[in-house]
């Protein structure tokens, strides 16, 4: 309830200086999405956390007699599904499945895509032609018909789906480091570092990548939203985690079903997942224009 | 200028060749007997051998290659098992309906977020610009599947004004286009706003609007045509992703075209079907984006000069 009230209170005060400079209002409209995205995260993020220790019934115990009970009947908060299984309770370890899946594949396709953009920017040349061509192929692939049959033949653990979606999101951070690295690499301290006597390595280890790497890692936030709307989407068709754990994607193929008699079965959990990659979109959007305008304000071009 | 189309001709080709053998070594790695998954628990020995014959799985790895590329190369991809008939023509027959929705969706993004995108643009740093912001973010957050379900819901169940599922009259094309939009939207009026913004901001339109040139001009004959190029280059990737097949928006509307065919071959484990959608999308999608670039010169009179752009 108070963070509601926070969220309102912020934006109430944005609305009011509106009229004054443009830089200021850039500084305070980031400021409003990333106070914005933290709350509405948070609102999904912490009770996901917290699902083992909150007073939930078990997501998996089925009761016939309570068979898709409204929202707010006997305890059950949102509600139960067509085995009588609390709903709230499902969504909360469905996101755990969901969140465990998209940290894992953001830091995976991060380290990769980071690895593979910089040695490409970098060293240029040959490594640079592999990586830009594997870069330019994946943009022709039928991506998800690919990711279905990858999950259809080798199972739909954990492990095979991660992978999956890393290997969808590869090439953001890869691109963005390839640039980045491209810009960094013609700076003088680069050459002076060469001078002094270090190799090659170690200049674009220790000198280059921790310069770039924030801005990286912003844009993995923005991942996170992308991978956990990609794993929801694998799982509507089908591709998901293995039952019984629940997944958001199949609550709402298993409960389109009933749409029109028990609304809330589709509706909740997409809110829960709207609520969650909004938060999470806005946090990244504005914690990006806040990086990149600081970068600016030190005289480093993009 | 032949010279680069056939460079770029030949590029693509070697691409599609890329992909369609990976997802030959895919479903060959795969664990598991497919034959066995296609026969089902009562075939026999002698029905998996027949079965493996028929699906090009007997002999050497090299020897099934061989025998693969030399059907593709005779356009025969083998047959369908649950359509019962070449996966080919079943693919070409469920195509129609796919660029059909695909063009409405593009079709409708470009129409919208083009004009909001310069609007925004125009009052950057305003309260518009921040609403649309937010909005536009916020649009991009949601799952088309739920989008989808709950247009269906609202506007074909509840008020029934549009058909709920499948292909049955134009009016069925409506639902199915506006939920792949509204995604689209979000992500295409984010660039053009972008471009326009920068292209506004750039001192050749300061110089252009001293010397008395009007707005309407400084935003379309100055700005907007040189935001054109990685705006055509976006629509054009989007419609080329959208016709590797706009697989869960047409599983929602229960749409016959290539998304939902692909759910079934997987479901079905239909290799043949499977191996046919793989090379008949990414040629379509590969050959879309050809004629982006090829597009070029008629936006941008800078790369008429039959060179590759480079930006």
């Amino acid at each position: 309830m108070t963070t509601q009230t926070q969220a309102a209170r912020s934006s109430a005060v944005t609305a009011d200086r509106l009229r004054s400079s443009a830089a200021a209002l850039r500084r305070r409209a980031s400021r409003l999405k990333i106070v914005l995205g933290a709350v509405l995260a948070g609102v999904v993020v912490v009770p996901i956390l917290l699902a083992n220790v909150l007073p939930l019934p078990d997501p998996l115990e089925q009761d016939l007699s309570q068979r898709r009970l409204p929202p707010l009947t006997d305890g059950h908060l949102f509600g139960t599904d067509q085995l009588g299984r609390d709903l709230l309770s499902r969504i909360l370890h469905g996101g755990q499945v969901s969140l465990t899946i998209g940290v894992l594949a953001v830091l995976v396709s991060g380290v990769v895509g980071v690895i593979a953009g910089a040695a490409a920017g970098y060293y240029g040349r040959w490594v640079d032609a592999v990586v830009s061509r594997l870069l330019e192929a994946q943009m022709s692939v039928p991506l998800l018909l690919l990711l279905l049959l990858v999950v259809a033949l080798f199972g739909p653990s954990i492990t095979v789906i991660t992978l999956v979606i890393a290997f969808a999101q590869w090439p953001e951070p890869a691109r963005l480091t390839r640039a980045m690295v491209l810009v960094e690499r013609e700076k003088p301290y680069v050459a002076a570092a060469r001078v002094l006597g270090l190799r090659r390595a170690a200049v674009l280890v220790r000198h280059v990548v921790p310069n770039i790497v924030n801005q990286v890692v912003v844009v993995m936030l923005l991942l996170l939203a992308q991978a956990v709307l990609l794993e929801s989407a694998l799982s509507f068709l089908g591709a998901g985690v293995e039952r019984p754990h629940p997944t958001w994607g199949r609550i709402i193929s298993d409960g389109q079903g009933y749409i029109t008699t028990s609304w809330w079965l589709v509706t909740l959990t997409g809110l829960v997942i709207v609520l969650l990659v909004v938060g999470v979109n806005l946090l990244g959007d504005g914690l990006r224009d806040r990086v990149s305008r600081s970068r600016s304000a030190k005289g480093e071009a993009q | 200028m032949a010279r680069y189309l056939a460079l770029r001709v030949a590029q693509s080709l070697f691409t599609v060749f890329l992909i369609v053998s990976t997802v030959f070594v895919l479903v060959r790695l795969a664990p598991g007997d497919p034959a066995a998954a296609v026969g089902g628990p009562t075939a026999t020995t002698e029905d998996l051998q027949a079965i493996r014959e028929e699906l090009g799985l007997v002999g050497s790895i090299s020897q099934q290659y061989w025998h693969f590329i030399t059907g593709l190369v005779q356009g025969d991809l083998g047959l369908s098992y649950s359509f019962r008939q070449p996966a080919l023509d079943v693919v070409l027959d469920r195509l129609p309906y796919t660029i059909t929705l695909a063009g409405a969706a593009i079709l409708l993004t470009a129409l919208i977020a083009i004009p909001l995108g310069i609007f925004t643009a125009r009052r950057a740093n305003s309260g518009w610009d921040v609403g649309a912001n937010i909005g536009t973010i916020a649009g991009q957050s949601m799952p088309e599947f739920w989008t989808g379900i709950m247009l269906l819901t609202l506007l074909a169940v509840v008020v029934p004004i549009f058909p709920a599922s499948g292909f049955t009259s134009w009016s069925g094309l409506v639902l199915p286009a506006v939920t792949i939009a509204l995604l689209q939207i979000a992500l295409i009026s984010r660039l053009v706003h972008r471009e326009m913004a920068g292209n506004l901001a750039a001192p050749y339109v300061t110089v252009a609007r001293s010397r008395g040139v009007a707005e309407r001009a400084l935003t379309w004959r100055y700005a907007f045509a040189n935001s054109s190029i990685p705006v055509v280059t976006a629509l054009g990737t989007r419609f080329a992703a959208m016709l590797n097949g706009v697989v869960v928006v047409e599983v929602v509307f229960a749409w016959p075209g290539i998304g939902s065919l692909v759910v079934r071959a997987l479901e079905t484990r239909d290799y043949p079907l499977i191996q046919a959608t793989v090379l008949v999308t990414s040629l379509l999608a590969i050959g879309v984006q050809l004629l982006v670039d090829l597009l070029y010169p008629l936006f941008d009179p800078r790369v008429r000069v039959g060179k590759a752009v480079s930006r």
